[in-house]
Parts: structure tokens; sequence; C-alpha cells
């Protein structure tokens, strides 16, 4: 009976909703979902018949054919075929995050050979930037960082052994099911493979507080991130809303949300784990820490005397100042630990260091009227901070950046998980019913096959099963979504992680569920999938506006033209690097810290450790900006203006704004300006000293063509107009002029017009064709 | 178009859609004509509230460290009978306590002394000689409560509703509900009296999910308050300036063939008002100008007083000049460990004598500036924390964490001056009657914004988000 009015209600609010989206989707999958009384993204993919079309010669991939079918049924043609040089640009910034050389323009532009585009793609595809591209589109949906947030935002020293994992998962092309696996379970169920290992840092990856003092609270908000990441990046899904209630558009219960919540309930963390082999960043590391050791020894030896003498009363404080359910699991002997008691007390142990001791010698010390202040304890925290002191002057001396081991997740060594409650309106305090492993309901009648193993519950090897199914309905169409929105702006579903009933339907169902059934028969391949995609004419098509297509489909939906694009954050510094011919280009390796702008006042810490320390390696600072250490407090300025993923959360899509603020950067900022001056000393160097030779030299780097006349025109009066204003400048004997660098040519050049050559070379690269694709 | 598709529309048009009202931003009836969706393209386009606002700014003062508010404005008789004695079991029902070692004896420092002021005839500590004499000013709101036994959970919920990262700051929602009122300036600024970010950084002023544009940006201390706002070093005026017309040459002969294209025109604005705000932020902090009286008013002649006067006087200007909503997070008082701030474990007089004296004067100055210049009628002040402190000593002279009650207040256009709202217990533990949590301070703000906190909302991931998440009550007893 019961079952029966649920059903009733479905069908009343899929009407609605049907109702309410007819003006913009087609109503095909409308009635589909009508009959059946799941969601359309819960039901199965199906494996839709390739659409007849009329313009047959247009359609290069069945993707075209999709594309083309609803174009034809709203009488719109589809655009022509991008120029060649304007293709490379666009095809090199989608793969590989940075413009292209001239060079490889040149090639391309001139290759008249009938697979031209084939070979193109190919070479896109098989260079280690596809996988650095892929893997920041990536780690934008892992909430990558490199520290934990909250106040003391403390270093997660391993977390970039996480992001070279995706690098190279993307670059071997590892299949998407196994990517998935490895990121949910790789502990369990590859425990030897150390990149199995490295690949849980997906899960790991949560916003944390080490001084929190709710440990019990703790290991509840660290499940919800859990299920909340899985729910929304790999399910698109938003099951966190069930959390506090039972989902109010979608079939998920509070029920639901716990069921999955539980499959992470037993999930800790191991953040020294040593790798099985020390490669070349592990003996740098051991190598400059040993050098600091070496240097400290005494220092540190004298600190841990003194620290020793009251280590158990300081260990005692720290304990106490836990709230009180924490404090139940802390002060249990070991023998009567459960499960939740075991975490409690690892994450005791990993978040407590002899800073803590100090702390706790410090209170006491400096306060006369504490019970248990001695003259000794004054005296002793007195040297103590001398000794800090001293230790400060070998700071130069630790390991920048790097680690010797590795972070992963592991169930410490038992299968037996804590209780996992459905939580009164999602608060940790009010627990309800218990809830076991489990899908939501009414997504599958799927049962999870756990099994556990002598260390591990099993639970997320189930989980991890389910979702990289091929029979999951969501993991593939999600996933082909968002591939597809990285080209063309939008998604087939437009809200990419939301594919529940608030969110949008696909406007073409039939293509989405071809590239995601073809996805899964290639046997997963994601470069495949790109590949099929970026051969397409859909993708080939040209960005001139039509002012037909502008009429018929204001908001570009049906893709009649392609989409241009502001690029992202890190596509523009990289690509400045790139045209400057500055870029380190090296993959991998621990995190970066480039420059600061100068006015950029640094925190410390509560351990006085600064939050940023600049490279002291010069190539470090012009390295690829997936590489830019990720410190959650202080986003890295140059790239925190151009909309760059957020790393607190599951980052959907990257949002494009345009604010006077970037423009100061751009125009501005030092750094930038470095870059525009080692540009123009390039151009020189590699076009001569003609200046309209430089110009189109300029203009092939930037733009992938030569500078038409109007442009030529344009920015001869402007060297003329410049070099008289900078003339200007020197009339009074003090000033300082900025021109080109990396000059190879000894002769002597008018130094004035060479700066205002600078100044042309900065504008341009500020222009909007530098900072889009078209 | 439902209402999704054109939210995304919006958006990618540069106008974020909330539950603003639509005429607000679609002056001509709701079409869109080129010339006008050209004008709207700029995200922080100014847009009407939901009523007509009592405010246009908020000056957010964050209290880091969180003070005693028992030792300033919450007089307990009670708690100075029972100092010395042990905390009656009565008091601590329904809280879970970390103090170290348990809940040790009640505390009053011998040197607190109280005095009522004004008509209103508020009590204040000897702590806040100047402030006190706005009493009649102020409207307190002394049954404060909120979640979390450390700072950095509190102070996140304290400017955007959640425990965890990633929620919208309340500046941002302010931002993206009513866009900009002066295009040369940020709409939304932080401000700190400290040669350092504060801990945690811009976590507490971030756009969350909102599109970045809607931010705070923080106002580095110099002459020079943002990022890359100077001209490179050996770059002129002029020169720069020709720059930026041949830059506008370009772009617009290639806008050309993208006629409808109002991200492309957006962009081009954006570089004029970035050359605008080379000139006007850097006014906009200049104290230079001020006058000699003013600058003694705010303290900025006395070292104990001068940087945070200096920050409180840069809030005013900012007021002046339309700025929306301006976060005023307070550092270290000279002679005080630059970590504590206000978070006085031991040695609270000491540390709250130091404290108290920075903010004192300063506070004491905005105010009254502010009605001078009959700014106070369009401004909200706000004076708050993370939590407030223990009634119970903590190291013998020092107080622990207290969420469950303590001391807040508004002063300002549309706010019932001279009042009190709320209270805590005998000894000023917890909060009795109604409660404030955070959700209710921002609900009652966004209220004198001319904002609906249930109806200023923005679609993320699947979910219709609005600033006080799921709760939140307009306080209308501290309304005028």
């Amino acid at each position: 009976m019961k079952k029966k009015v649920i059903y009733l209600a479905v069908l009343l609010s899929l009407a609605t909703s049907a109702g309410a989206a007819e003006d913009k989707h087609s109503d095909a999958p409308a009635k589909a979902s009508r009959a059946a009384a799941k969601l359309w993204s819960w039901q199965p993919v199906q494996a839709p018949a390739t659409p007849q079309v009329k313009q047959n010669k247009w359609v290069r991939t069945p993707i075209d054919a999709f594309v083309l079918a609803r174009l034809e049924s709203k009488g719109v043609k589809p655009s022509q075929d991008a120029d060649r040089a304007a293709f490379i640009r666009r095809a090199t910034l989608d793969v590989w995050g940075i413009i292209p050389s001239p060079e490889d323009v040149k090639a391309f532009v001139v290759d008249r050979s009938p697979d031209a585009y084939e070979k193109l793609v190919d070479r896109l595809l098989s260079s280690q930037h596809y996988g650095e591209r892929q893997a920041r589109r990536w780690l934008d949906l892992a909430r990558y960082a490199d520290s934990t947030g909250f106040q003391n935002d403390n270093t997660r020293p391993n977390m970039w052994r996480y992001r070279d994992y995706v690098i190279g998962a993307f670059n071997q092309d590892k299949p998407y099911d196994q990517f998935v696996k490895e990121q949910l379970a790789g502990d369990e169920i590859a425990p030897n493979d150390q990149n199995a290992l490295i690949a849980t840092g997906f899960l790991i990856g949560y916003p944390d507080n080490y001084n929190s003092r709710d440990l019990v609270q703790r290991q509840y908000q660290i499940e919800t991130d859990m299920t909340d990441t899985v729910g929304l990046a790999l399910l698109g899904q938003t099951v966190g809303c069930a959390r506090c209630h039972n989902h109010k558009t979608d079939k998920v219960t509070q029920k639901d949300y716990f069921s999955l919540q539980a499959f992470f309930a037993n999930t800790s963390v191991d953040e020294k784990i040593a790798p099985k082999e020390k490669g070349e960043q592990e003996k740098k590391y051991e190598e400059a820490q040993a050098k600091y050791q070496a240097a400290t020894k005494d220092i540190v030896a004298q600190q841990k005397a003194i620290l020793d003498i009251y280590r158990e009363a300081g260990l005692k404080y720290h304990k106490e100042r836990y709230l009180t359910d924490s404090r139940e699991a802390i002060f249990k002997p070991e023998a009567q630990w459960t499960p939740l008691d075991r975490w409690v007390n690892h994450r005791l142990a990993n978040v407590t260091t002899d800073q803590d001791i100090a702390s706790f010698i410090k209170v006491v010390a400096e306060d006369k009227k504490h019970p248990q202040y001695t003259q000794e304890i004054a005296l002793k925290w007195a040297e103590y901070e001398k000794l800090t002191t001293q230790l400060k002057t070998f700071d130069n001396l630790k390991p920048a950046s790097g680690s010797k081991w590795i972070s992963a997740v592991t169930e410490l060594g038992h299968p037996d998980s804590p209780p996992t409650h459905i939580r009164f309106t999602g608060v940790h305090e009010r627990p309800l019913d218990e809830v076991q492993p489990a899908f939501p309901a009414a997504l599958t009648d799927e049962k999870p096959n756990i099994v556990p193993s002598a260390t591990s519950s099993g639970r997320r090897t189930a989980l991890a099963n389910w979702i990289a199914s091929p029979k999951n309905p969501l993991t593939s169409r999600v996933f082909v979504n968002r591939v597809w929105a990285q080209y063309f702006g939008t998604g087939i579903v437009k809200t990419i992680s939301d594919f529940g009933k608030a969110g949008d339907k696909p406007v073409n169902p039939e293509l989405l569920d071809y590239l995601a059934n073809n996805f899964v028969n290639e046997g997963w391949s994601v470069k495949k999938l790109h590949r099929q995609i970026l051969l397409s004419s859909v993708y080939r098509q040209s960005s001139a506006h039509r002012a037909d297509v502008y009429k018929a489909d204001p908001d570009n939906l049906l893709l009649a033209v392609f989409p241009r694009k502001r690029l992202e954050a890190e596509e523009i510094r990289d690509s400045l690097l790139v045209a400057s011919g500055q870029l380190v280009d090296k993959i991998g390796g621990p995190s970066v810290f480039p420059p600061l702008p100068s006015n950029a006042t640094i925190g410390v810490d509560f351990n006085d450790n600064p939050s940023w320390v600049v490279s002291k390696d010069v190539n470090d600072h012009n390295r690829r900006s997936l590489y830019v250490f990720t410190r959650r407090s202080l986003p890295y300025s140059m790239l925190e203006v151009f909309d760059p993923a957020n790393p607190q959360l599951v980052h959907s899509k990257r949002d494009v704004t345009t604010t006077p603020l970037q423009a100061l950067t751009l125009f501005n900022s030092e750094i930038v300006f470095g870059w525009s001056q080692a540009l123009a000393g390039r151009v020189i160097n590699e076009a001569g000293n003609n200046e309209m030779a430089q110009v189109d030299r300029l203009y092939q780097i930037l733009f992938a063509r030569n500078a038409d006349k109007s442009e030529k025109a344009a920015l001869h009066d402007f060297l003329g107009k410049q070099e008289k204003i900078i003339q200007g400048k020197t009339a009074d004997g003090k000033f300082v002029l900025s021109v080109p660098t990396g000059l190879k040519s000894a002769q002597v050049q008018n130094p004035i017009r060479l700066a205002a050559f600078v100044d042309l070379v900065h504008t341009v690269a500020n222009s909007n064709e530098f900072a889009y694709r078209f | 178009m439902n209402n999704q598709s054109r939210r995304d529309f919006l958006l990618k048009a540069g106008i974020g859609l909330g539950g603003v009202a639509l005429s607000g931003f679609l002056p001509n009836g709701g079409l869109f004509s080129a010339a006008s969706a050209a004008d709207l393209v700029d995200p922080l386009a100014p847009k009407s509230p939901h009523f007509p606002a009592k405010v246009k700014t908020v000056i957010w003062l964050h209290m880091d460290g969180a003070p005693s508010t028992l030792d300033l404005y919450d007089y307990k008789p009670e708690l100075i009978k029972l100092a010395g004695q042990p905390i009656p079991e009565s008091f601590l029902k329904g809280i879970k306590t970390s103090t170290q070692g348990g809940i040790t004896k009640l505390f009053v420092s011998d040197k607190r002394s109280w005095k009522q002021y004004g008509e209103s005839g508020a009590y204040f500590s000897d702590l806040l000689p100047n402030l006190s004499q706005h009493a009649d000013k102020i409207a307190f709101i002394k049954s404060s409560v909120t979640v979390g036994a450390t700072h950095d959970i509190s102070i996140l919920k304290l400017n955007t509703g959640d425990v965890n990262p990633g929620r919208p700051s309340l500046g941002a929602w302010v931002s993206y509900a009513l866009g900009s009122a002066n295009r040369d300036l940020p709409s939304y600024v932080v401000l700190y009296n400290n040669n350092q970010e504060p801990r945690a950084g811009s976590v507490n002023w971030s756009s969350g999910f909102l599109p970045a544009v809607y931010q705070g940006v923080a106002f580095r201390p110099g002459d020079s308050p943002i990022f890359n706002l100077a001209r490179p070093g050996s770059i002129a005026k002029v020169e720069q300036r020709n720059s930026l017309d041949l830059l506008k040459r370009l772009n617009e002969k290639r806008a050309g063939y993208y006629p409808e294209d109002t991200e492309l025109q957006a962009r081009i604005r954006s570089y004029e008002l970035a050359d605008r705000m080379q000139t006007s932020a850097p006014e906009a902090v200049d104290l230079s100008k001020e006058s000699e009286a003013t600058k003694e008013a705010y303290g900025l002649n006395d070292e104990a007083t001068k940087s945070y006067g200096q920050v409180l006087l840069r809030a005013r200007r900012l007021t002046e000049r339309g700025v929306r909503f301006i976060q005023v997070v307070s550092g270290p008082a000279v002679g005080v460990d630059a970590a504590l701030g206000w978070d006085a474990h031991n040695k609270l007089e000491d540390n709250h004598s130091k404290n108290a004296r920075m903010v004192d004067k300063p506070i004491a100055a905005l105010l009254a500036d502010l009605k001078e210049r009959g700014l106070l009628d369009t401004t909200l002040v706000v004076w708050a924390s993370e939590f407030g402190r223990t009634p119970w000593g903590e190291s013998g002279d020092g107080r622990d964490h207290n969420p469950w009650g303590y001391t807040q207040w508004m002063v300002g256009g549309g706010v019932k001056s001279g009042t009190t709202f709320g209270a805590t217990d005998e000894i000023g533990l917890q909060s009795i009657g109604k409660t404030v949590d955070t959700y209710d301070l921002h609900a009652t703000v966004l209220q004198l914004l001319g904002l609906n906190h249930l109806k200023t909302t923005f679609l993320h991931d699947g979910r219709s988000e609005r600033p006080t998440v799921v709760f939140g009550e307009v306080i209308k007893d501290l309304l005028a």
C-alpha cells in the first residue's frame, strides 16, 4: 500500500518537472521517464542508433550525426570548419592547457596529408602535457590541496604524489573504471601496489583541522566529506542534501545517505608510509634533512631533554583538552577499544607533536599563579625558548618541500567498522537507527558484496565495484559529460555534478548515451573519448559569429557554432610562460612556491612556520601552475583572480567572471611584465631587427596568425608615440628603462625604441585574443 | 526559459541572479536589448534589494581571538559574589566542556569595575571608557550563541555560517545580491591591523561556491592596498595610458567579429575600471588629508591605538565611497603575543586591558565620526566575535572559550539604539530565553540591507543555497 502512494507521488512530480522543462528539452526522454518510475539518469545507459541526417558529408564521427540531427530538425546548418591555425591553437589549449609553438602551427597548417588532423590529435594526446591538463580538471573534483585548511592550515607534504598519480593515470590511459577503483579502495584491492595506495589521496584531500578538540565530530565530518565528494564527483548526485533530511527532489532518503556513509566508517589515514623504493626525490629530501639534522643535533637534543622532563604531564594536559566523548576514548585502555575508539586514538597519535608538550610548558611557565608552576619550569622554558631561537637560524637548511613518506587510506588492520547511525537533522550528537552499508534503494536493487579481509572491512571495495561497473547508469554518463563540457563549455547535461531531478535534463540524451555506452565498450579509455571529440566536425567548427544562429539558438545549445571560451587561470599563466620562453617544462614532483606580489603579507602558523616561502630554486618559479603549492588559506594570487578551483569543495565548473582585478594582475604585475620583457627578447631574437617582422612573430606566438594591415598600422603608430613619451621621461635624467631581456645579439640598438617595443608586447599579450580561445 | 536556464544565462552574461528582484537589473521590463545586455554584463552591476534598505554599508568588526564580554559588557553581580567558589552544578546543565582538568573556580579580576552609561543605563566595564560614551547608540545582543570549541571552526561559522570551509562569507552574499555602489573600488573589502594576514586567511572572506568575483578583497597595509595596483616600477603614467589606448583599439577591432559578445566587451571595460582603480584605491586609504583632530580622535597619535585607528579610519573612508561590506579583523595589540589576539586563556587582565585599549578609542571615534558626517543612519557597525569566554577561570587568571552565551552588538541605521536584547544566566555562562546564533545575526544584517535572507539564493550542485544555510531568524526586537 505504502509503495503505491510513493509511486503516485513520483509520477506527479515527474509530470510537473517534465512540463516545466518542455520549452527547452526534447519531450522524448520525459515521456520515457514517465513510463518508468526511475529518473532518467538512474535508468540503464542505452545504445542509441546513429541518426539519419541529410548533410551526410559533414559527419566525421557518430557524434556529428547526433548533433546534426538536432540542428537539421531546427533548420540550422552547422558552421564551416575553423581555419587550421585557429584549430591547432584551440586543440592545444584544450588538450595541453597551453598555446602551441609557431613551428607546430606552421607544420599543421601546411600539412596536406589526408590524416593531418589525426596526426595532430594523436600527437597532442601522446604528450605528457595531456596528462597535466586532464589532471588539473580531475584535481578540481578531488578538492586537491597541499594543505589541510582551517586556521593552522598544516602542510600535507605527500599530497603531490597523488597529483602525480593522476597525471600518470591520464597519460597511461588507465581505464577509468580502474582509476575509480584505485582511488576509492587502492589500499584494499592492491595493498602491495604503491601507486594504488597513493591513489587513495582522492579520499584524503578533505579539509581538516588538526587542532580540533572534538575527535568524534571530526570522524563524522571526514566521513561526510568522503561521501559527499564521491557522490558529486563520481555519481553526479547531490547525496549530501540527504544528510540532514530526505532529499527534497531526488529519491534519496536519510537512510540511503548514511548507508553510503557507512562504506567509509572504518577509514583512517596513514601519512607516514615508507615508499618501497627511494627515488631521486626521496634521496634529495633525506639528504637535505640529514644536513639539517646534523646541524641542529645538539639543539634538538637539548630541547628533547627539556621536553622529556614534562612529557608525561604535557601529554596528560594535551589529552585532557579534548571534549568529553573524545576523552572517553582517549583514556580507555587499548584492550577495550571499540572501532571508533581505535579511530580516535589513531587520530590523536597523528596530530600530537612535541609542540603540544612545549605549549604545556609555556602555559605553566609563564603563569606564576598556575598550580603546576615552579621556578624550575620557568627556567627550563626560558632555556627552551632560547634554543628555539637558535634553531630558527638553521631554517634555511630545512628541506624546502617534498617528503620521504607517502599518505594513504588505511583501516588500521581491522575488518570491523564503527557503527553508522542515521543522525537527526545531520547532527552528530543525535544518532538514530543504525544502518548497514547499502546503495540508494530507489536507484538500484543491487546489494553490496562486502568481503572483509583480515585487515580491512572490504566496504570501500564493494562501493568501488558498484560505481565502476558498466551497469552503473551514472558513472559513465557523468564522466563523458564532464569531458564534453571541457571542450564545449557546457555539458550535454548542463548541471554537470547534478544528474538528479533538480538538475537539468540532457539537451541531447541520445548523444549522451552514445558517448557513455561507447566509452564503456572501448574499455573505459579516456584517450579514445577525447580523440573522438577532437576529431569530430562539431569540434572543428568555426567560432565566428552567425546572426542566424544567434537568433535561432541564442544560448548555442545545439552547437551550430563553436563556443569560444576564456582561458582558465592556469592556461593564462602557463601560456604566458610558454610565450615568453620561460616555462620550466618538468613533469611532476613536490609542489613549488613562485613569488608573490611585493605587498603580500605572509602569515605564520601556530608553530611560526610561514605559509609561503618562495622557492630558492628560480626554476621553480616558472613551473606550470598545476605544480604551484595549493595552500588552502592562501590561494596563489596570480591564479586566484581568474576563477580557479576552490579547493575546499568538489569544484565542478570553472566560472568566468570579468573583473578589474584581473586587468590589474595582467597589466601591472611585475612578474607578468618580466615575462613580456622576455617575450620581447625572444621575438627580436627570432625575427631580427625588422619591426614588422617582429610584430608578425609576436602574433604568431600569441595568436597563431600574422598581424593584419590595420593592426600593423596601429602598432607602428604606437611605437612612434610611445618612444616620444619614454624620451620625455628620460628628460630629467632619472629614469628606468624596461628593455627586452635575453637578447642574443650584442649589437647596439636604440634602448628607448626597445622599451617602447616591450610596452607593445605587453599590451598585445593583454588583449582579449590572448585570453580567449576561439 | 525556466528559472534554471535563465539563471545560467544571466550568469554567463556575467550577472548572478539570486532571489534578487528581477526589476533590479532588467530596467526595461525584463527584455534584453543588445545595449542593456552590454550594460549589465558586469557581475557587480548594482541590483535592487527586496525591500527598501536601511543601510548601505556594513562595517563588520571581528574581534579575533574572542574577548570576554563578561569583562566588557555583561555585568554579573552574582558572579562577583561567587568568585573564587566552585561553579554550582545547576549552571552546567546541557553543555559539553573541554577545560583542562575539569572546570575550575569562578573567576573575577580584582581590577574590574562597572558603571551605567547614558539614558539606557547600559553597563560598561572600566576597560571601555570611550565606547561607553556611545551607550545610547548601541543595541546589545547579550544572548549570542554559536557552535565550536576552537577558534577556527567558530570563526568560519561567524563569517560563512558553517564550521567547514567552502561556504560564501556574509560579505560575498551581500556583494552578490546587491552588486557594487562604486565601480572604482571593490564592493567587499577586508581590513586588518596586522603585518600579516589573519590566520586561516581568505576562507573567511571567500566567495565559496559563488563566482570568485564576489570574494572579499584584502586591503594590505601601506599606500598600495591591492595586489598589483601600482604600475610596474619603470612605467610612467602617460606611458601606461598610451598602452591602454592601444589595447582598447586592438580589442575593439577584434570585438567587431563578435558583435553580440558582451563578455568580450566587459573585458575591454575592465581595463578602464582597473585604470580608475589605480587612482581611487590609494586615494581611498590615504589618510594624509584627514584633519589633525580626526587623527587624534582615532588614536593615530598613540602607539597603542594607532594601527587599529588607521584601519577604522580607512573603514570610514571606504564607507563614504560606497563600499558595501567592510570586514575588519582585529590584529594583535601592542605588547600582546601576535598569535593570541583576545584569546586570554591566562593573564586575562593583561591581555584584555591592552586589547580593549587598542579598540576602545578608535571604535568610539568611528561611531562619532559617522554620526557627525551623517553616515551613521545609512551604515551598520557590528561588533562580532567567534564566541565569548567562560565565567570560570583557566590557569588561575584566564578564561576558556564560551560558545553558550556572550555579547555582540550593532549600531546604525534601522537599529533600535540604546537597547539590550537577550541575557545570559546569573554567572554569564549560558544564554537564557531567546538566543541569537550567527545565522540570526546574518539574517538581521541582511534585513537591514534590504535583503530577505530566505530569498537571497544561489543554485549550487542542485541545492538552492542561502546565506543562513537552513536556519536564521531576523531579530525583530533589534530593529527600530
